[in-house]
């Protein structure tokens, strides 16, 4: 979850929800141990019978940076954001995927209908609807949205820090777990109780105690708890960040989600075309508000917004709503000059533009992107999925549109270089390596694992794998790696996009992680118990694991101990059997494997296009839909890099 | 002034003097003293061969002031005996100790401890005269030795040590090259290279220690020693230690020193660089293999065939041109072979470049 | 029952099976009561630690042979701590500084430090110095050699090294200059076959000369080899035949194999499966450069000519990249598919010749 969004949401919304206590059952002691000064101890939960009210507080909490932003400028009648005022009240408004919230829809009825609840995890990057859809739907189907908000206090952040963690850290696990057991219970006696309409509800989470970011067994136990008695749906809400603290990951591991039976729905960031649907509407229905008072963002401006946002609704209706307020003429100003530049082109809509004229702005608009993010755009960052297939998948310009676009390119390359001619590219690839937010080491152990399938000529592979040896070649030297790293991606990236001198349109092929690191643990591994078990033959590491370890293998000599037998069964013998089973590949997928064919569509050949989608449809079948994970690598990697720095420093 | 240099060498070569001419029968009882400490020179004047330095030293010995030194040079030819002997002379045995800081490769030598140790004591300020009253420089010596392999951190550390302590502390910094020190260090000292000694000066010395230690030798043994060491002095005497070691009461000869040294120089390393080249020029790939597997299995370290491959192919009779594409290839392998790179594989690979460019030839 | 490999392994330098004139040299070398640093030097199984062990033996008497293994912390002036392994009598200590990784500095610095430092703890024994025996020397990082140098010079009195290694390219000059240097070479195929076969007549067996031959080919005159071979021979097969097949490591076969798979087919998808079969090396221990030469020997069997040469080019490039370099697929992977391109244009222009 994105942290700072937990941060404010806490802030703003903690205060003044946790009043009103509506379990007296509860056992004071648990909470007085905490020593806060609360009113109220039961602050982590409130039913909430009022849907619109929470929705809005939700949100308010959620954004409540641009709130800040926007409260100098926004006054009377302007004062709310138009995120909350046009917050969607219907499935139709949703800016989601139908199918998603079909998706979402069909398990919330299954598990409201039936008394046994499940756990449903909503994945995807912030700024996807994943709220909005569970308050929308909960909402039709009419559930009681019951959510957990953390009861972190500010006097509390203010007042001792030490106490602060030892108390309030485990009180907070304490009272999440009272939460959720509390509201099941309750679920059953309203329903002896009340009427028909309140007696289903839904346990929504989307505010982790910080604990479980350090300790997530300890929210697994709390889980497993509530599995074994749970009577209504659990939502949890966990978005997607790309900057390595992936939550999902660690808080729902695969196996715990397996083991729980939580279903896994991952959203995709809101595609443009929706996106700028939902810009046009309320952009419509506030000009039309405020009569003439502010000015209305025409087409190309709603464009840019929607692809600024990289697929977060919710940023692009602030910065909307930022940009249309009349006093923001600095901002205005700026838009313009960036839409003169765009030149006659940019006004055009989208839709309308034959993708000819799309693919030639290729280039521009990857300047225009980083302009935009000066004014409420955001940060476009690049799954790992997306961004290794823009290297992989080698887009260049076609032979027509080269001819078309410059003749002025200079003159071609000599003759007997003229194997090395190519297309102009129309990806950055330092850029791509820079947005996918890894290192270009890991980038390019990604691109090495994957780069095979893409290739159909031997020549073209050794040309490739040649890239690649001088990129590991160049970051060698620990003493300027930090700053041959950047070259390193770059002779990989842009080494493997060369030597692609074929082409071929391959179209979907799975990617999978690097399987280099996990080889190079287990070989150090071996190594050292090899070192440490055989100690006694007093041998040189090559020699025992070479010629030693295999002998023992194939002798039967008595006086090994249980230990050194089974390694060597399992290191001195090799099965030699074709292909070694050992090594499973691991399907890196992404939050959305439609995704990077969404994208290629703007950029491919039309007749590709159906392609694509048969592919698209046969990926989302069969990928389970996850997320790119990388840190659990970079960890590894830190180890090593730590080593090296105290190396360094004595 | 003159006095005091006088006493002063009298006084540091004469129990020297003394130890090297009671010769072995002391030497069993007293402590196993590597002769290349044992006949390390004691006073300036005994340092062969590198007269600038010893000249610059005479005349700080005689009161002038000492600039901060950098000595370099390879390996074995007198820079740490130098400034010891220097030292040593400088201060006389009392002093010596609390005047002069050696640090070497082998001690901490980090920043922290260029920060700390190094200011510390190069802070202490010293008079200029001895407990026994004679005069001595008003100044402190702090040798780093292996400089070289100071981090370039800990090196710029140094450099406003040295401006500022300039008063009391003189450095001498001692390397083997010179391009690993820093530029602003080298330009805060005064240079001095040490030349690889001349053969007939290290003749002289390794005949002299012989005399002392009472070997039998043969001037052939000598020579080859001499050839051997390439002005390594400290090499020769290494080895004439080991050969007299290894050949108890028999005469050195050519022959144990070339075994010492490991050095081909002997008929059979010959053949086999012979045999290598014969199948360079004349075999097959398959009999070059088996020729290179079996040079590889002798022991003989790589660099060491390498260079004897040099000079063979330098006498060969080949082309310029073939002759300059082969000994290119052999400094990539050199390179390759510092590197760490497999011997078997370097070999191979040098030996079919051989073959390929004599194959042209014919 | 422990190996043939321990159980006949010589232990006096009287009873060194070859080299016996190196062995005569280096008893007058300990009759003197005191020897220079050594430098012991040769390829792998050729009996460097066995000579070692006997000079030791020779200098100290049969405490030498009482080895404890023992479990080192040292801390580093930049207070992190690196566990060691040692092996040690009262006599010596044997150390292999390479296990630090890039600590090995501080290891070199701190441990002979302390062990030159300490006394000798009987002082009823002969010698005034200790041994400190280094392996894998050449394995040192650079930076350690250079550690190691006044080292050497400053505790001479009370500490003796004795280095090994398999080869002294990697040996820094100022290191080499102050050892003297013993070569070990392997043993001859004769020498390698009277040991096998003296070994064989101890435990009661009858070794067939063929077998001894061939076996010692397979080893490639690697004794510790040989000897685990002719080991395996036994559980294999007895009475031995002269034609026996002799026991090759599961590694080498399945080396042999993954050589065979890029030599019958030349594509990406081919060299994907090499990959693989690469990795599986890797995790069972082979280090990489060991997998480089095996499939480099096995390649130059599959090729011919001209082309011998180009790959033998192409080895010693790679291999050196392996060695600098930090992930070793990469090279590996290069190779192999520089392999199979080369490979594949010999083939085509084969093809092309036999046409026309």
């Amino acid at each position: 979850m994105n942290k700072l969004s937990l941060g404010d949401k806490t802030a703003s919304s903690g205060l003044n929800r946790w009043v009103d206590p509506s379990f007296t059952d509860l056992p004071v002691e648990n909470f007085s141990v905490s020593g806060r000064k609360k009113p109220c101890p039961f602050s982590g939960f409130k039913p909430e019978p009022k849907r619109p009210r929470k929705r809005k507080g939700e949100t308010t909490g959620s954004d409540s940076h641009s709130h800040f932003l926007l409260k100098d400028s926004v006054q009377d009648e302007c004062d709310e954001p138009w995120v909350d005022k046009h917050a969607p009240r219907s499935q139709a408004e949703l800016a989601v995927h139908k199918k998603k919230i079909e998706e979402v829809e069909n398990w919330m009825r299954v598990h409201t209908n039936t008394s046994k609840g499940g756990i449903l995890l909503l994945t995807g990057p912030s700024g996807s609807g994943k709220t909005a859809t569970v308050q929308v739907l909960s909402q039709e189907l009419g559930l009681r949205v019951q959510e957990w908000t953390n009861p972190t206090g500010l006097e509390l952040y203010s007042c001792s820090h030490q106490e602060w963690a030892v108390n309030g850290y485990s009180s907070q696990s304490t009272q999440f777990q009272e939460f959720l057991l509390r509201a099941n219970k309750y679920n059953c006696l309203q329903m002896s109780g009340d009427g028909r309409a309140s007696d289903r509800k839904l346990i929504l989470v989307e505010d982790f105690p910080n604990l479980f970011f350090r300790q997530p067994s300890s929210l697994h136990n709390i889980l497993r708890h509530f599995v074994k008695t749970r009577r209504c749906p659990l939502v949890f809400i966990v978005s997607d960040s790309l900057s390595g603290d992936s939550s999902s990951r660690s808080l729902f591991p695969r196996d715990v989600q397996e083991e729980l039976d939580i279903t896994n729905i991952s959203f995709n960031p809101v595609a443009p075309t929706t996106m700028i649907k939902v810009l046009t509407r309320i952009s419509a229905l506030e000009a039309a508000k405020s009569c003439g008072r502010m000015c209305v963002p025409d087409q190309a401006l709603l464009e840019s917004l929607g692809s600024g946002s990289s697929g977060d609704i919710r940023s692009a209706i602030n910065s909307l709503q930022f940009s249309s307020h009349p006093d923001s003429s600095l901002e205005k100003g700026l838009w313009r000059m960036k839409k003169d530049r765009g030149g006659g082109t940019q006004t055009s809509q989208g839709k309308t533009l034959s993708r000819k004229t799309q693919k030639k702005k290729k280039s521009k608009q990857m300047k225009e992107q980083e302009e935009e993010q000066a004014i409420g755009g955001k940060d476009a960052s690049l799954f790992l999925f997306r961004a290794l297939g823009k290297i992989l998948h080698c887009k260049r310009q076609s032979h027509e549109e080269a001819e078309g676009a410059d003749g002025a390119s200079g003159p071609g390359l000599p003759p007997h270089l003229s194997e090395h001619h190519r297309q102009a590219l129309l990806v950055d690839p330092e850029l791509v390596v820079e947005r996918s937010h890894m290192s270009g080491e890991f980038f390019n152990l990604y691109l090495h694992q994957n780069y095979m399938d893409f290739f159909s000529e031997v020549e073209d592979v050794v040309r490739a794998s040649e890239y690649l040896s001088d990129a590991d070649l160049l970051t060698a030297d620990w003493t300027s790696r930090s700053v041959m790293w950047d070259y390193g991606s770059s002779v990989a990236t842009r080494g493997l996009l060369h030597s692609n001198s074929q082409q071929v349109t391959v179209g979907f092929r799975p990617l999978h992680k690097p399987n280099w690191l996990q080889v190079n643990k287990k070989h150090r591994e071996n190594c050292q118990a090899a070192a440490s078990l055989f100690r006694s033959f007093c041998l040189t590491p090559i020699s025992l694991q070479t010629e030693l370890l295999p002998y023992l293998a194939k002798l039967t000599n008595p006086m090994r101990n249980q230990a050194q037998i089974a390694f060597i069964q399992d290191v001195g013998q090799l099965s030699l059997r074709r292909f070694p089973g050992r090594l499973k590949l691991e399907a890196l997928t992404d939050k959305d494997p439609g995704q990077l064919l969404l994208d290629s569509e703007e950029e491919q050949e039309k007749k590709k296009k159906e392609e694509e989608e048969e592919g698209q449809g046969a990926s989302e079948d069969g990928l389970l839909p996850s997320q790119p994970q990388p840190t659990a690598n970079q960890v590894l990697l830190e180890d090593d890099d730590l080593n090296i720095e105290e190396y360094d420093s004595d | 002034m003159q006095a005091f240099l006088k006493g002063a060498t009298a006084q540091s070569t004469k129990p020297q003097k003394d130890k090297a001419t009671a010769g072995p029968s002391t030497e069993k009882k007293a402590k196993a003293v590597p002769w290349v400490e044992k006949y390390r020179p004691k006073c300036v004047d005994e340092v062969a061969f590198q007269e600038e330095v010893v000249a610059v030293l005479k005349k700080s010995l005689e009161g002038a002031d000492l600039p901060n030194l950098l000595f370099y040079g390879p390996p074995g030819t007198g820079k740490t005996s130098t400034i010891l002997a220097a030292a040593r002379e400088l201060f006389g045995p009392e002093l010596y100790r609390q005047r002069v800081l050696e640090l070497n490769a082998s001690d901490e030598r980090g920043i922290q401890v260029v920060r700390e140790k190094v200011k510390n004591f190069a802070q202490l300020t010293v008079a200029g005269t001895r407990p026994d009253g004679k005069p001595c420089p008003p100044f402190k010596i702090i040798i780093l030795d292996e400089a070289d392999s100071m981090t370039a951190p800990a090196q710029a550390a140094l450099r406003r040590t040295m401006e500022k302590e300039s008063r009391t502390t003189r450095f001498c910094l001692i390397c083997n090259y010179i391009s690993r020190i820093i530029e602003p260090l080298t330009s805060r000292c005064s240079k001095f290279r040490f030349k690889p000694l001349a053969n007939q000066i290290q003749e002289e010395r390794l005949l002299d220690i012989c005399e002392k230690e009472n070997l039998k030798y043969t001037k052939e043994g000598i020579t080859a020693l001499v050839r051997v060491s390439e002005g390594d002095l400290r090499k020769a005497i290494t080895f004439l230690q080991s050969a007299a070691r290894l050949n108890v009461d028999k005469e050195i000869t050519e022959h144990a020193i070339i075994e010492i040294a490991g050095v081909r120089l002997g008929r059979i390393m010959m053949d086999m660089i012979d045999n290598l080249l014969n199948i360079c020029f004349r075999g097959t790939f398959e009999k070059l293999e088996v020729a290179v597997k079996n040079v590889v299995d002798e022991g003989y370290a790589a660099t060491q065939i390498l260079s004897q491959l040099h000079e063979a192919i330098i006498e060969q009779d080949l082309s310029d041109k073939q002759k300059s594409a082969i000994t290119e290839k052999m400094a990539v392998v050199d390179k390759c072979l510092t590197d760490g790179a497999d011997e078997y594989l370097q070999m191979l690979s040098l030996c079919s470049v051989i073959m390929q460019q004599a194959s042209q030839n014919n | 029952m422990s190996l043939w490999v321990d159980k006949y392994r010589p232990n006096s330098l009287a009873k060194l099976d070859y080299h016996k004139e190196q062995a005569t040299q280096l008893k007058n070398l300990v009759q003197c009561g005191d020897f220079p640093h050594l430098l012991v030097y040769g390829p792998s199984g050729a009996g460097k630690k066995t000579r070692i062990m006997c000079l030791l033996r020779e200098l100290y008497g049969a405490g030498v042979e009482k080895l404890r293994i023992e479990h080192q912390t040292i801390v580093a002036p930049s207070k992190k701590k690196i566990e060691i392994n040692t092996i040690a009598s009262n006599y010596h200590l044997e150390v292999n500084p390479s296990d630090a990784g890039n600590q090995d500095r501080v290891v070199i610095q701190e441990l002979i430090k302390t062990v030159a430092q300490s006394q000798q703890i009987q002082s009823s024994t002969q010698r005034e110095f200790k041994v400190v025996l280094l392996t894998e020397v050449d394995r040192l990082t650079k930076d350690a050699q250079h550690a190691l140098r006044r080292t050497m010079e400053k505790y001479m009195a009370t500490c003796r090294l004795i280095l090994c290694c398999n080869s002294t390219s990697k040996v820094i000059g100022p290191i080499r200059s102050r050892c003297l240097a013993i070569r070990v070479p392997l043993p001859s195929t004769e020498e390698v076959c009277s040991v096998l076969s003296t070994v064989c007549k101890k435990e009661g067996l009858l070794l067939p000369p063929e077998l001894a031959k061939q076996i010692c080919e397979k080893s490639g005159r690697n004794l510790r080899k040989a000897l685990l071979m002719c080991e395996a021979c036994r559980v294999q097969q007895y009475p031995f035949s002269a034609d026996q097949d002799v026991p090759e490591t599961d590694w080498e076969v399945y080396l042999r194999e993954t050589a065979n798979a890029i030599v019958s087919q030349q594509s990406p998808q081919r060299l994907l499966e090499v990959r693989a079969r690469l990795y599986e090396l890797l995790t069972h221990c082979i280090p990489p450069e060991i997998i480089m030469k095996g499939l480099v020997t096995e390649l130059l069997n599959n090729c011919d000519g001209h082309l011998k040469t180009e790959v033998a080019h192409m080895a010693a490039y790679y291999e050196h990249r392996l060695q600098l370099g930090n992930k070793a697929i990469y090279h590996l992977e290069a190779f192999t598919a520089k392999f199979m391109a080369i490979y594949k244009k010999f083939m085509e222009d084969g093809l092309d010749a036999m046409m026309f």
